[in-house]
């Protein structure tokens, strides 16, 4: 399975860094060409999980497509997952030596898990209703913070930046909010860590 | 990255990731289970055969603990303040979305039990990687344990869940079941979905209420799933079926089983 994904990633990989070394304006030619590639370690979304990414002109609304590997030795079953994940960092505050530091970031993701055990639309043999949710998509919110450092790469500044994420999702949300005695809200959060490369 | 910084953020992953276990996660639908998390139903059964005998056994029987987690919390208070209790019955449905932290969550509450307990697989236990998770936490979805002068038998009843194959329940394994029983105790079946109800198959429901009826071991049989209380002759063949409610209602029953004889009580807390 990861060497299905390592391909397509590969593949990506030798776009982008052949448009950069060709197009130094690459943006004003190519519109679609992605701005970021970003790298998750967990988050509900892959063990690992990484993918390329937009940015809004005033850089603070990214919106990425990861693809996620969990593989059955960490996780009891070997899991691939597409997300698509928007986040919002309102603040960016800038230091010295090209640090900067988005102290607050906020978003939201859609995944969708890869199986025949999951169901996007549930079979005729179930009533319309008797479950209510889908088991393949799984939407879930976050929030957090990162650090970056612009460099100075072949004549052209990049961002790199890593980031931190506590978040959870839709099932996990609403066991909480019908047994607030009993689960702690440390219960339903949980933590990722990710680096973003900008182009 | 200023080393200092460096040294902060090391220094943070190390320490949540030592006092926190679990908050890193990688898939709602991982399993990923502590050893004291798996095979239960088989060690809860193995404390059960050294409780010592006697003449009557007396065991609660509840279920549909999905998402009920505060509402499971105070039957665990109300269980332990019962006086004679063996082991306690778990009729299915432990989860609600089929995913492994809400196995968890049961069982970290089942586990403040002063009693050990066993579980039969629910229709939301069956949802997603849910039949994998309850294998590796609890074991076989059809199994059977004696105690004293009964044998107790847990089989999947949950039939739309394999699309009503016509394979669950597995018949032929309850009437093997039923047949080993040679020395004559007190043959107790329980499952998550009773006979009568719309999500049990149709083409083995009075083939199944056949077996309990045909033999003279099957005085009552266990079910949960309705989310309320049923008890009857539903099929007149002289089984006694019986339906526990949901600890969202804050109910169980208590069971009194002994050579001959039986009594069921509910209670509601």
């Amino acid at each position: 399975m990861m060497k299905k994904l390592i391909f397509p990633i590969l593949l990506l990989l030798h776009i982008f860094a052949n448009a950069q070394d060709t197009l130094p304006d690459r943006k004003q030619i190519k519109w679609f060409l992605p701005d970021h590639l970003k790298l998750q370690f967990a988050g509900n979304i892959g063990f690992l999980s990484g993918g390329p990414g937009y940015i809004s002109r005033n850089r603070t609304l990214e919106t990425d497509l990861l693809f996620g590997y969990l593989p059955q030795k960490f996780g009891g079953d070997a899991l691939v997952t597409i997300t698509a994940k928007t986040t919002y960092s309102p603040w960016r505050i800038h230091l010295k030596n090209n640090y900067n530091i988005a102290p607050f970031s906020f978003g939201a993701y859609l995944s969708y898990t890869f199986g025949t055990q999951f169901d996007t639309k549930w079979p005729s043999y179930y009533p319309i209703g008797y479950y209510w949710w889908a088991t393949s998509f799984r939407p879930g919110l976050y929030m957090g913070g990162k650090v970056g450092k612009d460099v100075v790469i072949k004549n052209r500044r990049r961002g790199f930046e890593c980031y931190y994420e506590l978040g959870t999702y839709d099932l996990l949300l609403i066991s909480y909010v019908q047994n607030t005695k009993y689960l702690k809200p440390s219960d339903i959060v949980n933590l990722s860590f990710g680096v973003k490369f900008g182009f | 990255m200023p080393r200092s910084l460096r040294y902060i953020i090391l220094l943070l992953v190390a320490g949540i990731s030592v006092s926190c276990e679990g908050i890193f996660q990688y898939n709602p639908n991982q399993i990923i289970l502590n050893d004291d998390e798996k095979n239960l139903n088989r060690k809860n059964i193995e404390r059960i055969q050294k409780l010592p005998l006697t003449d009557t056994v007396r065991f609660i029987l509840m279920g549909d603990t999905q998402r009920f987690y505060d509402e499971a919390s105070d039957f665990v208070k109300s269980a332990n303040n019962q006086r004679n209790i063996a082991f306690v019955l778990h009729a299915g449905d432990i989860s609600d979305f089929g995913l492994t932290q809400e196995f968890r969550w049961v069982n970290e509450i089942m586990q403040k039990l002063k009693y050990p307990y066993v579980t039969v697989i629910g229709n939301h236990d069956l949802v997603a990687n849910g039949p994998a998770a309850f294998g590796r936490m609890y074991g076989d979805l059809d199994y059977s344990f004696e105690y004293g002068d009964n044998k107790f038998i847990f089989i999947d009843t949950n039939s739309r869940e394999y699309a009503f194959n016509g394979a669950v329940p597995d018949l032929e394994w309850l009437q093997s079941e039923l047949a080993s029983n040679t020395s004559g105790k007190n043959a107790i079946v329980v499952a998550h979905v009773p006979p009568f109800n719309g999500d049990f198959d149709k083409n083995l429901e009075s083939r199944y209420a056949g077996i309990l009826a045909a033999d003279p071991n099957v005085k009552f049989t266990l079910y949960g799933h309705e989310h309320g209380y049923r008890d009857g002759f539903i099929y007149n063949d002289g089984v006694d079926y019986y339906v526990t409610t949901t600890v969202g209602e804050r109910g169980y029953m208590i069971v009194t089983t002994w050579k001959g004889g039986y009594k069921v009580e509910r209670v509601a807390y």
